[in-house]
């Protein structure tokens, strides 16, 4: 996965067409009609209070939840109704949420290898791929650790090297930095960013949190479920960072 | 890490409770094995007992359950003169209690007949003829009376002398009290009564000729049954009360096994709805998390199972060395029953895995992710 060249038209990663779900037979309305573009290669924040669909939209295009009406594409394919979203969760997506989600009975390495059950990869494969994944997060010391024996920080660290266990085209991200104090904060973006500029990784984040936001290169401001804003300043966004 | 990691470390994570409904699977599957084993045990040793006597056709009522109602012995001189009557010779049999043993054959045998062939004497020696008042214990009998050659055995109201131990050669004959037909009669209040007649057929009669016998006897006594010694197990009344009551006791004791499995892995899904939510939205089809939740649910099955053939087969021995039963049978621990329970616990596992599995399934992975 390369970002889109200056020289080229940057190919569509996500498109969505008039997003709408609702909750509760329609009586709590979550997106009301979203509409936007994400091409490959971008890094998105999409920023907004409580309750304004932020959290719902994200998990809309990782198929973690149906869509009540509108469209939404992947790389120029529909990705309401999937045959087998479960191959597209795992192949296209990567995950990372606010509260780490590491499964407490496995290792930090048996974490990462949970994505790759499905691969074509023999076990020695997936044990030597888990490893790898987390010496580029700088977690090798920890591979046999328990997550719950890990900071806050180390653990987003281990959930990040999971995301990118079958190299995805894309990274959700949900409050990454929610659980975190600012010190490890600061280091999961300066990580993220790093994916983001190194591998061309494209990356999708919901926060709360401006300088959290500013470290993307568009911000998406929704409220009541409506997109209010699109910022698509070049670069970092440096009116959100502090 | 492999697909059984997870399995085996999503059962220990909750040891108490994975401990428990194993101890619950088991006990079902020894029920199984300790009845079902008993009941084939007792049945193995009849069809020993019908081996070594030599006995081809039985003749006996059809009511009375374990034991048949006793009917006029005359019915012996007719049926002497049958075509393919090699031998012929009747008997009482009755179980009942004898002095300190709660249940015990006591086998009143024509003199002369075929059926005292196969005894062989260990201690002491036979009856001289059918009108000296003694008895003759099989070897395991003396065991369990604690009696010797010498000692007096109570049989109804009589007392007896024990004039010979002898070898019977199968566990039926060995747990017996022999005496003669007509004492047997006496104290028993059955006299003139037997309620079997054995016979034996010439080696060169096939089965044709046997059924043949059997049906000509059939004719003569409508309301008893003439049947093929080999046959005598599968169509039994008695047996078939017995083996029915065996598994029907032991279904009670899956159905239990069933509901504490299914009751596991129910609340296995409940609590574990975040981590299957996890599963989900790392990729994993919904397919292979009903995969994880029934193969939990089948090594459950098959720990329980192998614990409970164990349980079982223990209980067996224990059974079979209490005063009531021993002598009596050996139970059948062959490996056909044993790997029969596995397998059904195996199946009550897969089978109590299904519902939530199913439940597992149908989760919305944004919705399982909150809990």
């Amino acid at each position: 996965m390369t970002s889109a060249s200056p020289t080229n038209k940057p190919s569509s990663l996500f498109e969505a067409i008039e997003l709408k779900k609702e909750y509760d037979d329609g009586s709590v309305p979550a997106l009301r009609g979203v509409n936007f573009k994400i091409s490959e290669g971008d890094f998105v924040s999409i920023i907004g209070p409580s309750g304004c669909g932020k959290s719902t939209l994200l998990n809309m295009l990782g198929t973690l939840d149906h869509l009540s009406s509108g469209s939404l594409l992947f790389r120029g394919k529909s990705i309401i109704d999937l045959p087998d979203p479960a191959a597209y969760r795992a192949k296209d997506i990567g995950f990372i949420f606010q509260s780490f989600h590491l499964l407490p009975t496995f290792t930090v390495a048996e974490n990462v290898q949970i994505p790759m059950f499905g691969m074509p990869w023999s076990r020695a494969e997936r044990k030597e791929r888990a490893v790898k994944l987390l010496d580029s997060v700088g977690l090798s010391h920890r591979c046999d650790h328990m997550p719950l024996k890990l900071s806050g920080g180390e653990r987003q660290r281990a959930a990040i090297a999971r995301s990118l266990a079958n190299e995805p085209a894309v990274l959700l991200a949900d409050e990454p930095t929610g659980n975190l104090d600012s010190k490890n904060a600061v280091q999961i973006m300066e990580l993220l960013d790093e994916l983001h500029q190194e591998r061309g990784m494209s990356m999708i984040l919901v926060t709360h949190d401006l300088d959290v936001a500013g470290h993307a290169e568009r911000v998406i401001t929704m409220k009541d479920g409506l997109i209010v804003s699109d910022d698509k300043s070049s670069e970092k966004n440096s009116s959100y960072k502090s | 890490m492999n697909f059984l990691t997870i399995v085996t470390r999503s059962l220990w994570r909750r040891p108490v409770r994975t401990s428990l409904t194993l101890v619950g699977i088991a006990i079902g599957i020894a029920a199984v094995v300790a009845l079902v084993g008993m009941a084939s045990g007792y049945e193995k040793s009849v069809v020993k007992q019908l081996e070594v006597l030599g006995i081809d056709v039985i003749v006996s009522n059809m009511e009375g359950g374990m034991m048949p109602k006793p009917f006029d012995a005359k019915l012996q001189d007719e049926i002497r003169d049958f075509p393919n009557v090699k031998k012929i010779t009747s008997v009482l049999m009755r179980m009942i209690s004898v002095e300190d043993a709660p249940m015990m054959m006591v086998s009143g045998r024509e003199w002369g007949g075929f059926t005292w062939d196969q005894l062989s004497v260990v201690e002491g020696r036979m009856p001289k003829d059918d009108k000296e008042r003694v008895v003759v214990l099989g070897r395991l009998a003396a065991e369990v009376l604690r009696k010797k050659v010498g000692d007096t055995v109570t049989v109804e109201i009589e007392d007896f002398e024990v004039v010979g131990i002898v070898d019977g050669k199968s566990v039926v004959e060995n747990g017996a009290v022999i005496l003669a037909l007509p004492l047997f009669q006496e104290v028993s209040g059955y006299e003139g009564m037997v309620n079997f007649i054995d016979i034996q057929v010439p080696s060169e009669a096939d089965k044709e000729a046997t059924q043949a016998l059997c049906d000509q006897i059939q004719k003569i006594f409508p309301e008893g049954r003439a049947v093929m010694a080999k046959e005598v197990v599968g169509t039994s009344q008695g047996f078939k009360i017995a083996r029915a009551m065996s598994w029907s006791t032991s279904l009670l004791a899956i159905i239990v096994g069933v509901l504490g499995v299914m009751n596991t892995m129910l609340m296995t899904v409940f609590e574990r709805t975040h981590e299957i939510g996890i599963f989900l939205a790392l990729g994993w089809k919904r397919r292979r998390i009903v995969y994880l939740i029934l193969c939990e649910s089948a090594i459950l099955g098959l720990l329980g199972g192998v614990i409970g053939v164990i349980l079982g087969a223990v209980t067996c021995m224990l059974l079979e060395m209490t005063p009531a039963i021993h002598g009596l049978l050996e139970p059948d621990l062959s490996l056909t029953l044993m790997s029969r329970a596995v397998m059904i616990a195996v199946l009550v596992g897969v089978f109590s895995g299904l519902y939530p599995a199913w439940r597992s399934s149908r989760l919305t992975p944004s919705v399982a992710l909150q809990g």
